[in-house]
């Protein structure tokens, strides 16, 4: 028995040192994840959304899993591999809840005779412990173009807990379990990238940019990868039909403002005020006629701080917009009266 | 009696217990108690963890007490500003910032961790490669500085463990660094100019907390090597504090640029004076070339593919910006390019040594049209990759601008350390190692010689047999090689570049013996013009062919005309020379060999000549005659 327990203890002692003797480096981990990376390249370079972002390769022929972002809105979406070889790619699937999607490199023919490094999704490595060390991978500043490995960072997860991320141009709409990294990896371009554990096994994906933005600071998350291999399934089977977000369906009795705006004729029409309820909240706050609204911004009565602007280009996009906020809810207008621009303020009633 | 406040201790009161068995729990407590005390410091300092995980920490420990007293503390005299430095040798030279030394001036306060203040000099600097090497003074004369050793950054590898020192925030009011740790997160990586000239080329990436007063401090390696000099951050939307991404100066790099630095130089980075660009297949080739460039005179002209520079195998133009930008002006390196022949329709590999044109004007370099780095930086425009920054000299907190560096009194004694110049950081140190180079030369050539006429006897033994004769009088030179005679008067004007370069195809062989004989029998006062050290270059003794040797140069200019000497570093043998009659024409390059003792003095006995991309001639002298003394 006592025999037993000793050669036990001698066992782990051993897989602890097999351990410790493959964490003293980094080096043959980084250049065996940094093969399965993809830089991506798309649209942006203005607002704060940059043009490029990072990815991480799930299949042998192509397909890759990223952090949905304005950037893969683009006809001419590129990646370039870790070989340096640069290849079109188009968006397949996006998953606005996850805040995931699924790019294909557009001609997968030579990857049928050379499969391209990848990372299995239907192998991933036990979940890891808060206190577990990590390393992220990720083309953070676009440092690296070509046959340049992304960077690589290495970190500790600081707490693993349900997500809520803020709307707005840098909102994360991630809402599942996420890992809280204590290294700063959610730097520009960051998105997308891979969070392994310190042998390299893949956990996670790293979000977007992220800023509270009462406190100022600044979260580090990623999204475990087993939340997202059902999408990466799918999506590679062409299969994929994109959840619709409960905050963006319109309520059945969305709050009141009494602005009624011009008839919504061309695909863009003008939000024009045409009249305003007499008494109503749009009437208090000084809404009149003519009133063309430009800039929205509202504070639902639950949430902590306001969401980010919204630009109001049409008719359609006011509605939608209102239809999807309950009653109590704040909401702060930026107005053209001639040419004045002027702020309005008005709380959402109950519908009567 | 235990007191009743600490209820789950009270046992000696519990009714549950009979006394005998109370006695007996109390003791076994108090002995577990004991017990457990004993294993508490095992339990503390962590004898459960794998001794390797103990040794690697005790091996970190150790690196870092190693070499934590070599780390400098900048200031700028007055206190306008400061940042970090590394000692690289007991004489107490040290390296830096240029963005660190800049707003100092040419006088700079340095505190060591053991406590102490030390007055310091600007030595040299590479304004585009953001370094700077100062000089500090010991107390005493003579006394050595503490120093930390140079590493080898190609070894470095992404992933390797790397730690970061220095002053942040100028927080260490007693000098000591502090010090941060983190792996490698990117090697070779180039950082585009973040509006000023400075670049940052094949530089290391590391997630070491880099913040603004660590620039001009090392990053070392596990062992206490020093791989890079810290300068620069991305930073980005997060003002100026760390976000994992910082940026250091590969060592070998600066080691390219250190016989500049030690020889008071302000160096310039660079250039081929080729426009490249990659294509879809990710091949490099030329898409303009200028026709001043000695690329152009080798052959490389537009659309050819470059294939390999400096020994590196080349794919992209990052790559190709990071090779290039590790070496000084004027260095000569080599080539391989693919040149597709138009007329004849045939692609050609070409294997050549290239030298390195300038990048930048002089007064680009040291005028007052740069903008200061250590400022903020302007945005990057849309679409353009954000420019990392350097994290920037720590102002104090003054508002408005920072103080302006105060100047030492007109009679420090550090003052005796700097001689201004212009294109010179410090012309004393010029002087100093020219003087190194000039006295090493004139020990081992015997002393200086004696002036002309110099009669020099010998047999080419290519490309053709025959005797080759000159006769080196002070303003004459005559000579019979082969068959033909050539007569050159260097000093008669408006000769035209024909004739000074005779015999046809050696670009100027009788002009070359002219200023070899000046410089062996005058030195300095031969060379009206400059007589300057010029740092440290490579020399490749058996031409493209053969391996370099790092040599010791000293630039001289008479008469117009401006030569390159190249000294065998251990011991100042002069191993050869490039004459230029005209900048932009390909220079006579003569490599001396086979050195034998005549009379006393040291002299070479077989002289290799070339010029262009062919040799001119070989020949071994039998008879050097000069008149005795």
């Amino acid at each position: 028995m006592i025999r037993r327990w000793f050669w036990g203890l001698i066992g782990c002692w051993l897989a602890c040192g097999a351990a410790a003797a493959q964490e003293s480096t980094f080096a043959a981990v980084s250049r065996q994840v940094n093969q399965k990376m993809v830089k991506i390249f798309g649209a942006g370079g203005y607002r704060g959304i940059t043009a490029y972002c990072t990815g991480v390769l799930i299949s042998p022929e192509g397909d890759i899993l990223t952090v949905y972002s304005p950037t893969l809105d683009s006809v001419d979406l590129r990646v370039h591999l870790y070989d340096g070889t640069r290849h079109s790619a188009v968006l397949v699937a996006a998953e606005p809840q996850l805040d995931v999607a699924l790019i294909r490199i557009k001609d997968r023919e030579p990857f049928k005779l050379q499969p391209l490094p990848h990372v299995d999704l239907g192998q991933l490595p036990p979940p890891p412990q808060v206190g577990d060390w990590i390393l992220a991978f990720s083309n953070s500043f676009e440092i690296a173009t070509g046959d340049e490995p992304v960077s690589v960072q290495r970190g500790v997860i600081a707490a693993i807990t349900p997500f809520a991320g803020r709307r707005g141009i840098h909102r994360a709409a991630y809402q599942g379990t996420a890992y809280i990294l204590d290294a700063v990896t959610n730097n520009p371009g960051a998105q997308g990238g891979l969070i392994t554990n310190r042998r390299g096994e893949p956990l996670a994906l790293i979000g977007k940019e992220l800023k509270n933005t009462l406190t100022e600071t600044w979260v580090n998350y990623a999204m475990p990868l087993p939340a997202l291999a059902s999408f990466a399934a799918k999506a590679m089977k062409g299969e994929y039909k994109p959840i619709v977000r409960e905050e963006d369906k319109p309520l059945p009795n969305p709050g009141r403002h009494g602005l009624i705006l011009v008839p919504d004729v061309v695909d863009r029409t003008p939000p024009f005020v045409e009249s305003v309820e007499t008494g109503s909240p749009a009437a208090q706050a000084g809404f009149q006629p003519d009133d063309l609204i430009l800039f929205l911004r509202a504070k639902r009565p639950d949430a902590v701080e306001e969401e980010e602007e919204q630009v109001v280009t049409s008719v359609k996009t006011f509605r939608e917009a209102m239809n999807a906020l309950p009653p109590g809810t704040a909401v702060r207008c930026v107005v053209r009266r001639g040419s004045q621009l002027l702020t309005l303020e008005f709380k959402l009633e109950p519908a009567r | 009696m235990m007191p009743r406040r600490f209820p789950l201790f009270n046992l000696y009161q519990s009714p549950f217990l009979p006394p005998a068995l109370r006695r007996a729990v109390l003791a076994g407590l108090a002995f577990s108690l004991l017990w457990m005390l004993s294993l508490a410091p095992a339990w503390l300092t962590g004898q459960d963890v794998d001794p390797r995980i103990r040794e690697a920490e005790a091996q970190r420990l150790a690196a870092i007490e190693r070499v934590r007293p070599a780390v400098v503390a900048i200031f700028a005299r007055g206190g306008g500003g400061g940042g970090s430095g590394v000692i690289i040798d007991p004489e107490g030279y040290a390296l830096t910032n240029f963005h660190v030394v800049q707003p100092c001036g040419n006088f700079m306060h340095c505190g060591l961790p053991n406590g102490e203040l030390y007055e310091a000099v600007l030595v040299g600097l590479d304004p585009v490669g953001d370094v700077a090497l100062i000089k500090l003074m010991p107390h005493q004369p003579g006394a050595p500085f503490p120093f930390a050793p140079l590493g080898d950054s190609d070894q470095v590898k992404v992933g390797d463990w790397s730690i970061a020192m220095g002053n942040p925030f100028l927080l260490a009011t007693d000098f000591t660094p502090t010090v941060t740790f983190g792996i490698v997160s990117g090697t070779h990586r180039y950082q585009y100019p973040a509006g000023t000239i400075l670049e940052y080329t094949d530089c290391i990436q590391t997630e070491a907390s880099i913040n603004p007063g660590n620039s001009g401090g090392p990053l070392f390696n596990l062992d206490g090597q020093i791989i890079g000099i810290n300068g620069r951050g991305s930073f980005e939307k997060r003002g100026r504090v760390n976000v994992g991404v910082g940026y250091a100066i590969s060592i070998n790099q600066i080691k390219n640029f250190m016989g500049h630095l030690r020889g008071g130089m302000i160096v310039d980075h660079a250039t081929l004076g080729a426009v490249v660009k990659t294509d879809e297949e990710g091949k490099l080739s030329v898409q303009q070339i200028l026709g001043t460039v000695d690329a152009y005179r080798r052959g490389l002209r537009d659309g050819d593919e470059l294939i390999s520079f400096a020994g590196r195998p080349l794919s992209s133009v990052n790559q190709y910006k990071n090779i290039l930008g590790i070496f000084p002006k004027g260095w000569r390196l080599p080539l391989v390019f693919r040149h597709y022949d138009e007329e004849k329709k045939t692609t050609q590999r070409v294997e050549t040594l290239v030298r390195l044109a300038g990048v930048h004007r002089r007064d680009q370099l040291e005028g007052p049209g740069r903008p200061p780095p250590g400022r903020p930086q302007p945005a990057p425009r849309p679409g353009q990759p954000p420019s990392p920054q350097p994290p920037g000299p720590q102002p104090q907190p003054q508002p408005g601008q920072p103080l302006p560096a105060v100047e030492p009194p007109k009679d420090h004694p550090i003052r005796q350390w700097f001689a201004a110049k212009p294109g010179f950081a410090n012309f004393y140190f010029n002087q100093f190692e020219r003087d190194r180079v000039w006295t090493g030369f004139l020990k081992q050539l015997g002393g200086p010689m004696p002036a002309g006429p110099w009669k020099l006897e010998g047999e080419i033994v290519r490309p053709i047999k025959g005797p080759a004769s000159f006769q080196l009088q002070s303003a004459l030179i005559e000579a019979k090689w082969a068959e033909a005679e050539h007569r050159l008067e260097p000093l008669k004007p408006g000769e035209s570049l024909e004739n000074l370069s005779t015999p046809t195809g050696s670009g100027g062989l009788l002009a070359a013996l002219y200023h070899w004989q000046r410089l062996l029998s005058l030195g300095e006062k031969g060379f009206e013009a400059e007589f300057h050290y010029g740092g440290t270059e490579p020399f490749y003794p058996q031409g493209a062919a053969g391996s370099a040797l790092l040599c010791d140069v000293l630039l001289t200019e008479h008469a117009g005309v401006k030569c390159k000497w190249y000294f065998q570093p251990q011991d100042q043998i002069l191993l050869g020379v490039e004459v230029w009659l005209e900048e932009s024409v390909d220079p006579c390059e003569i490599v001396f060999g086979d050195y034998r003792l005549k009379d006393d003095r040291r002299v070479p006995h077989r002289w290799e000549i070339r010029h262009g991309d062919r040799e001119f001639g070989v020949i071994v002298v039998q008879s050097l005659t000069w008149p005795k003394s």
